[in-house]
């Protein structure tokens, strides 16, 4: 099961700096814009390689032959 | 890695309940004690202060908004152990604000108190929200301290199921 942890400092002023990992693509976007909203307003933002990663995805196929 | 933000606080939402809590986790913090919320206590340590001339300073939150529901006499008063009374309130803005007052403290240190005292409830307050919303996300805790420049260090993880 991938795990996903996010890394918070709230400095003495208040302002917060966090480190999301494990995420990929929308759902890292997704992440951030939470804690953003929770917080208050975005001051920088840095991607980084594995944002541009893409998602996992978890396919199944079946196949059934027919016989004559 | 995925990506690193760096987000600026607002004092808003959550109303008077939050910034009380907020208050009282800085109060801890700076070894006060809940003097009253009380409307008469209020207004007698008003009248006190005007009596004995004690000096005062008021420094506003930034970027703080209280509801407008709350009235402005609302306010929580706090006792420092050298006769610093802190008082946070609301303005007639609606923003929140921290006043100050004590005898035999001059205007500076009753500043630089009020000030650490805001910076305290500030960082109280969004260490609550955060909390609270990474845990409703079923985020748990797996380490937390306060390092020596009293940032507070907090690593949270959740498993994708």
């Amino acid at each position: 099961m991938p795990q996903r942890d996010v890394e918070i400092s709230i400095s003495k002023s208040g302002e917060v700096k966090v480190h999301i990992k494990g995420y990929k693509g929308k759902a890292c976007t997704k992440l951030g814009a939470f804690l953003a909203e929770v917080v208050g307003k975005v001051k920088s933002q840095q991607l980084t390689s594995e944002y541009y990663e893409p998602e996992e995805k978890a396919a199944i196929r079946v196949e059934q032959k027919q016989g004559k | 890695m995925s990506a690193v933000l760096i987000l600026t606080p607002l004092i808003v939402g959550g109303g008077w309940t939050a910034i009380s809590a907020a208050a009282a986790g800085a109060a801890v913090a700076l070894g006060l004690t809940v003097r009253s919320a009380a409307k008469e206590e209020i207004a007698e340590a008003e009248q006190e202060e005007k009596v004995a001339a004690r000096n005062s300073v008021e420094v506003e939150v930034k970027n703080s908004e209280v509801l407008e529901n709350v009235r402005t006499e609302q306010q929580i008063v706090l006792q420092g152990k050298e006769g610093v009374e802190v008082r946070v309130k609301r303005d007639a803005r609606g923003r929140c604000v921290v006043c100050a007052s004590g005898m035999g403290k001059t205007k500076a240190e009753l500043r630089a108190f009020a000030e650490r005292f805001t910076e305290r409830m500030t960082q109280c307050f969004v260490y609550n929200r955060v909390m609270t919303e990474l845990k409703a996300k079923g985020f748990q805790v797996m380490s937390e301290e306060r390092a020596k420049d009293e940032t507070v260090n907090i690593r949270v993880r959740q498993w994708e199921g």
